[in-house]
This record gives C-alpha cells, structure tokens and sequence, in this order.
C-alpha cells in the first residue's frame, strides 16, 4: 500500500469516527453520547474573539412575549421590536 | 446541514460541557428553519401554546447555524395579514377580490375544474410550479399525483439554482456530489459569497475550514466579503465561468498536474478534453474573463496541488448562457484531479437506504413514454427533462438501487419559459390549469411580461400560500399555507445527500392553515384517486417513510435529530459510475445522444449593444429576505427598506446619477426602479439589481401587483435564445446588456426608522 493509500484510508476512518460521533452527540441519552456531545463542543469551541459566528441580533434576542404575538395577529397591537 | 468537524484529541482531553438550562414555562422543540431552503437545525421555545423564540441548535454539530430571517420567524408568521382561510377570486382576474370560502367548497370546485381542463385539453394542460424545501412536506407528493394523472409538466426555480446542476453533474458522474467542507484543503467559490446571515452553515464550514489552514479562491466580479478573506480572488467579468475554467484546465493539463491514475482508468474522453481545451490559451482566457493571465494560473495550481480542494455548487454558474458547459467544466475538474468520492473531496453519498426517498414517492414509473416525451421543453433543451434524463435508469439502478434519482428534485422537469409560453398560447400545446405552491412564478423565472400573460391567460389558478404574494393576487383560489412552526417534518437533504433530519411541531397552525400534504392529500381526493396518497396524516406517512429504521417517526424524533448513513468512499470501485460507461464521462455520451456537444465549449457574448452598454446580474439573497419573502417583517425592512441598485462611482457618473437617487435599469425586456448604492466593490460597468422585490403594503391587483411591476427584476431577465443556455434553456441571469437612468417620477419612500445598509460588498 502506498503512503498516499495509507493517508486516505487514515482520513476515511477519522472521517467515519466523527459520523459515529455526531449521531452519538444527537442522540444525546447514554454517558457515552452525552461524552460524545462534549467532546464535540469543546473541540467545536472557538476563543470569543476570534468566534466568527458572534452576532449581535442573534446573541442578544430574547424572542416574543406570547400574549403579545396573539394580539399582533389579531391586528390589535404593532410589536415595535423584540 | 451537518457538517462532521474535525477536533484534536487534545481538546477532546479537555472538554468541558454544560447543558443550557430550562425556563420554568418554556418547552423547547427540536426544529429544522424553513425561513430559507438551507434548513438550519433550530430550537423553538414554546409559551402558552406559541413558539416564541428560535434560537440556535443545542447540538454541537449545529452550533450557531441560524440566522435573522430565522430568528424573526415568530413574528412574521403572526403576521396580520397571513391568510388564515381559502380564499375565491370574485372579481376578474386580477381585480385583487377575494371572499371566504371553505377547504371542501374550494377542493370540490378546483377537481371538477381541472377535470374538465384535463378531459378538454389532455393531463399535460396542468402545470405546477413550486420548490419542495419551499413547501417541505410536499415530499413528492405532487409529482405522484401528476404521474398518476397524466402531466409531466412541473417546474420549479430549483431550474436555475441547483436543481438543474444536480441534473447535468449527472452527465459526468452520474450523482450530485457534495462537497467534504470538514477535512478539504481548498475552497473554491464561483460566485457565491455565503455570509453570517445568508447560507448561514456555508458561512461556517468555510470560516472553520480557513480556520483550520484551507485555502480559499473566490472568482468574483465584486469584491465580495468572501473575496476580501480570499487567498486569491479572481475579478472575473460577470457570465464568464466556463472560460475561467478552461484556463485552470489548460494549465492543469499542460504542467501535468491531474491525477494521471484516476484519469487512465476511470474517464473517458480525456484526448478530446485536452483538444477542447488547447483552444483556450491563457491570453484568449484572460481576455475572455478580464482577469491576469498569471493569477488564473496560480489559482488553477493551487487548485491542483492543494487537495483534496472542493468546488462546493454555486447557484452562480447555474444561471449563465454557459450553464451546461460551465457546470460540466467544474464536474471535471473535481474529477481529473481525483477529489471525487474522498474524504475532503467531493462526495457522492447516494440515497440513505433506511427511508423511502422522495424518487420513489414520485412514482415516475407510472407516467407513460408517451407523456414524459410531451414534457415542455424536451425537445429543444432536453437536459434536465425527462428527455435528457431517462437514460441513467439502469446506470442508476446498478449504482444507487432504484431508476430514479430525482436529486434536488431537478432530474425531471420541464423548462419554465417552454411551460409559461404553453400557457401563455404561444406553446406546442395549451396549458390551462396552474398550481402554484409556497411559489412566487411571476417573480421567480425570467421574463416576467410572458409570465403575467401566461397566468391571465389559465382557465383555473391554484395558489397554496401563507402571504398575498403578487402571483397569488391573480389566482382563482388561495388556500391557507401552514409553516415549519406548525407541523413535522423529515427532511432528506434534497436528496442529495444522505442525512436525514427531523423536526417536531411545535404550534398549531393558525386558521384553517394546512401543510402540503394536507393539501395534495386533499387534490388527490378532488381527483377521485384518494389511493395515491393513502395516509390518514402526516405522522402516517412519515412512519411509513422510516419504516426501515425499524422504528416510528415519533420513536426516532423522540430520540435524536439527525439519522446518519455510515460513510463510505469511492464506492465507484465497486459498482462503477452511474453513466451509461460506468466511468466518468469527460466527453459526454448522453449529451452527444441528445444532439449536443458532448465536450465542454464557451459562448461568447452578443455583439455589444451601444444602446446598453452596461451588464447588470441579478439573483444575489440579501441578508433579511429569501427570494422574494420577508418584506412584510418590519424588522427585516428597517434594515433594506427598498431595493437598492449598485453601481461603482465611475460608471455612476457616467450614467448621470448619484448616490441616494432613484435611477432606472432598462433593457429590451423591462425596467425597474430603485435607490442608486454606490459601492466601490463594484467593478466599472456592473449593475447589481436586486432580486424578488414588491412590496406587500402596496396595492393590491393587476394595476401595482404590490410593487412588482415596480420593482422585480424578473422583468429585466431575457429568454430570448441569445440568453439561454442551449441544453437547458435556463436563462443567462450574470450579464444582461442594460442602461442606468435617473428615474423622473420621484417615489416618496421615506427609509424607515433606524433602517441599516447592508455590508457593502454584497
């Protein structure tokens, strides 16, 4: 086997080893899925500062008041922000 | 869409995790966004009965994939004006007036109507357009009953965005791939420009990927953001990515830089190609693009000697006059440098086998030769129809286990512009029934003009729609649309790839709102074939669909949100390609049947209209809309609260406008209005117009059709041979000749309060 075959058959076993992970990590039940869910978190995790995803609006929403979406649907009340 | 990240065993040593806690009152659901068709795995929170708040996947695999359109979703479903009933057109066409009706009065009316069409005209006089992510749990059905009665004409805007590169990526290797964004080495972007609030998990896998060492081309006209994070960006002229491609060819030939072992046993046609592409030189390329010969050869190595790279698809080169050519030349790239079907390359994942996949719902198989071949367009433009498409039945068989593949749901369909000028009269037969479904027609395809009179043209319209969209205004009957807030869902990934996720309900749907389901459920009724969709519910049906996992749906969405098929590599050792060679198809067999060049080529542009002398494109999302939804938000209009044209200082000068003004596009076509942006991303000579904009306060009906015979650029986009690509007859979208006046009937259009531009390379 050559050294390229080698590092593909590398790659597709890590590459199967994170599926396995990730369905584990979904599912989320058994001590071996919650391990499974932290290990992807920590290593998914990013310094805030260099986190790309930070966003003000989604960060800061804090969704709708229930009662509040009733009336905006009956037309009874504008909702000005969130 | 999950995406596997790579992790450092290291960091895994030093994982610290903690669950978000509850909130007394809330219920959270597990939920997959419908606010655009990337389908973000979500989290609705739940009070007193309503989803007040979406907010990003606990699940780390999905972390932080959501955006604004998605966060707004509470809100803009409770909107006022949301249909909460069927509606009846009372007035003429157009005349904007509808009363109440009830789901039975209308259903019988609409199957007594469409029989009648159907007994008077054939079943192909029944057209339908819609997108099935758009409508979610349409699910196939539509095609089903369509088989089931007679028609082969359904079209959709997948077209022109995906639908039609799954189709002709076929051709070369018989499945769509799907690019491996968690271990590639190089990114190459042609066109697109995913951001943090558009294509948001592209956004991610490209960002972690740069993160992580991979580099990233982008071709692109603007300086885009992605362009300005790009190690090397090519500033190409707009519509010119066949020729873009034939360069990085040229060179990865000519300094032998392809995967010689891949390419000796598992291609065919590799001396024509090379022949093809002697007739690019790079000056004639350079010319031909507008870009420096020598960055076109350092991005064609770094491309080839990167890899495993990925040219994930882009929706860019699906809308070119090139369009076949250029999506045949990406296909071929992936492969002679022999990143096809490996980890960081491009994968070709195949159906899950687990579920009853959406090809196999449609039933393609009870619709008769006879009227697949009346499938309009098929005779000039056979690509993506059934004409162009039915040939892979065995290679499909032999590799993916079934005849029918119908990824992204563009492997068979009609050509729009065939099917609007069919309604329109002007067509080889009538089509006088129209449904359309979470579908805007008359501002989603080119050549809006064709369309309008097409619709004025029906004997009976079918709307199923949440919002008073201007196509829906011209319909006979509207009937009330649920959301992703308000029922299940399982979703396959578009069939193209092989993940499936679920999403639970988390509302009741408001009104006598129902899902497609309910409502294709209830047409098949109104057909007398209640047997073709035989499940009582939705619930029925999706357990039927998971039956080969061995568990219910309720069993597997109350377990997890996301149900894998174990990954597996360059399985075409074992089965071959899905060609009718078993190899990849270089110089295409197909194509060559269907009376086309099996190799590659460039159009060139028209002669150059003095009358127009710029080249505007169309198509780009902008941030707080998806095509031509969310304008009736207000939180999404503050921050676009009218269409804005861009254009660079020089050209702005030159055309007589400024910063701030009202100016017109104009073409051969139509025009449009809008506010002028001057952006200095902006190359000289490019107009960036907007897409799918009307304005839902405006009024009502024939006259205004709520702004959109204002604002869409649907008017502006040529079908005329010229402008469509020749296989396909999608329109060429990047690069239609154009002007730029000042607009004389100034608009009073106050920006709303705390209104907010968009990132200025966009």
């Amino acid at each position: 086997m050559t050294r390229e075959q080698k590092d593909i058959r590398k790659k597709q076993r890590s590459a199967r080893l994170q599926i396995w992970m990730a369905a584990r990590s979904s599912r989320n039940k058994t001590f071996l899925d919650r391990l499974c869910r932290m290990m992807i978190t920590k290593a998914t995790s990013v310094d805030p500062e260099k986190d790309f995803m930070r966003d003000d609006f989604i960060d800061n929403d804090q969704g709708f008041d229930p009662d509040e979406l009733d009336r905006y649907q009956r037309g009874e009340k504008v909702i000005v922000g969130q | 869409m999950p995406a596997p990240v790579p992790f450092d065993p290291q960091e895994i040593v030093d994982a610290k995790y903690e669950e978000r806690p509850t909130r007394e009152g809330v219920t959270t659901k597990r939920m997959i966004c419908a606010a655009c068709d990337i389908a973000c795995s979500v989290v609705g929170e739940v009070q007193k009965g309503r989803v007040t708040k979406i907010r990003s996947s606990d699940n780390p695999i999905f972390k932080d994939n959501i955006c604004m359109k998605g966060i707004i979703a509470p809100k803009g479903l409770a909107h006022p004006n949301r249909i909460l009933y069927p509606l009846k057109r009372v007035g003429e066409r157009g005349s904007g007036k509808f009363e109440q009706v009830t789901w039975e009065e209308a259903m019988g009316d609409i199957g007594g109507r469409l029989k009648k069409i159907i007994a008077e005209h054939g079943p192909e006089a029944w057209a339908v357009s819609t997108s099935q992510w758009n409508t979610s749990t349409d699910h196939g059905l539509g095609r089903r009953i369509m088989n089931h009665v007679g028609s082969p004409n359904w079209i959709s805007g997948v077209a022109l965005c995906a639908g039609n590169t799954a189709a002709v990526n076929r051709f070369t290797y018989g499945w769509f791939p799907f690019g491996d964004f968690s271990s590639t080495n190089c990114i190459v972007l042609m066109g697109h420009n995913p951001r943090r609030h558009s294509w948001t998990p592209l956004y991610n896998y490209i960002r972690s990927a740069q993160a992580r060492g991979a580099k990233l081309i982008v071709m692109d006209p603007r300086r885009s953001s992605s362009a300005e994070r790009a190690d090397i960006w090519l500033p190409l002229k707009a519509g010119s990515d066949a020729a873009m491609m034939f360069g990085w060819l040229k060179v990865i030939i000519d300094e032998e830089l392809y995967d010689k072992e891949f390419v000796a046993n598992w291609t065919i046609g590799f001396e024509e190609l090379k022949e093809r592409v002697n007739e690019f030189p790079l000056d004639r390329v350079a010319k031909l693009t507008g870009c420096d010969p020598e960055m076109i050869a350092e991005a064609a190595r770094v491309y080839a000697t990167s890899g495993p790279s990925i040219i994930p698809w882009t929706p860019i080169t699906d809308m070119q006059r090139n369009s076949t050519s250029g999506i045949r030349l990406q296909t071929i790239l992936r492969s002679i440098c022999g990143y096809v079907d490996v980890p960081g390359g491009e994968l070709l994942q195949g159906f899950n086998p687990d579920i009853v996949n959406e090809s196999t719902i449609e039933m393609h198989h009870v619709l008769s030769d006879e009227q697949k071949m009346k499938q309009l367009g098929s005779k000039d433009h056979p690509a993506f129809t059934y004409r162009g498409q039915l040939a892979f039945r065995e290679p499909t068989k032999r590799v993916y286990g079934q005849e029918y593949a119908n990824l992204v749901t563009g492997c068979h369909m009609a050509t729009p512009s065939e099917t609007f000028r069919a309604m329109a009269g002007e067509g080889e037969y009538p089509v006088k029934a129209f449904f359309f479904l979470g579908n805007n027609p008359l501002m989603s395809y080119a050549n809006m003009p064709l369309i309008h009179k097409a619709m004025m043209n029906q004997d009976l319209i079918v709307s199923h729609e949440q919002f008073m969209t201007p196509s829906a205004q011209l319909a006979d009957y509207i009937l009330p649309a649920d959301s992703w807030l308000e029922r299940p869902w399982l979703h396959d990934m578009f069939g193209w790839m092989s993940t499936i996720r679920f999403s639970e309900k988390a509302m009741d749907p408001p009104g006598e709102c129902k899902s497609t389901f309910e409502f294709w459920k209830q047409v098949a009724g109104a057909m007398d074939m209640p047997e073709v969709v035989p499940w009582e519910t939705i619930e029925d049906f999706y357990d039927y669909r998971v039956a080969g996992t061995g568990k219910s749906f309720a069993e597997l969405i109350s377990e997890t949100e996301v149900h894998f098929k174990k990954p597996a590599y360059k399985t075409y050792e074992k089965t071959g390609f899905a060609t009718p060679s078993g190899k990849v198809e270089l110089k295409s067999s197909l194509l060559e049947e269907l009376g086309f060049d099996p190799l590659p080529y460039f159009r060139e542009d028209p002669p150059h209209d003095k009358d127009y002398p710029l080249k505007m494109f169309t198509g780009v999302r902008e941030d707080p809309f998806f095509q031509t939804g969310h304008r009736h938000i207000p939180e999404m209009r503050a921050r676009c609260p009218e269409p804005q044209i861009y254009l660079n200082e020089k050209t702005a000068k030159a055309a007589g406008v400024a910063e701030g003004d009202w100016v017109s596009v104009e073409n051969q076509l139509g025009r449009v209005k809008g506010i002028l942006a001057v952006k200095d991303a902006m190359p000289d000579d490019l107009v960036r117009v907007p897409h799918g904009w009307w304005k839902p306060e405006m009024e009502q009906g024939n006259g205004s059709l709520s702004g959109a015979w204002d604002y869409s650029d649907a008017q502006l986009c040529r079908d005329d041979p010229d402008y469509l690509d020749l296989e396909q007859g999608i329109p060429h979208l990047k690069g239609i000749p154009c002007r730029v006046v000042p607009f004389v009937a100034q608009v009073s259009a106050e920006p709303a309060a705390g209104a907010q531009h968009m990132e200025p390379a966009e």
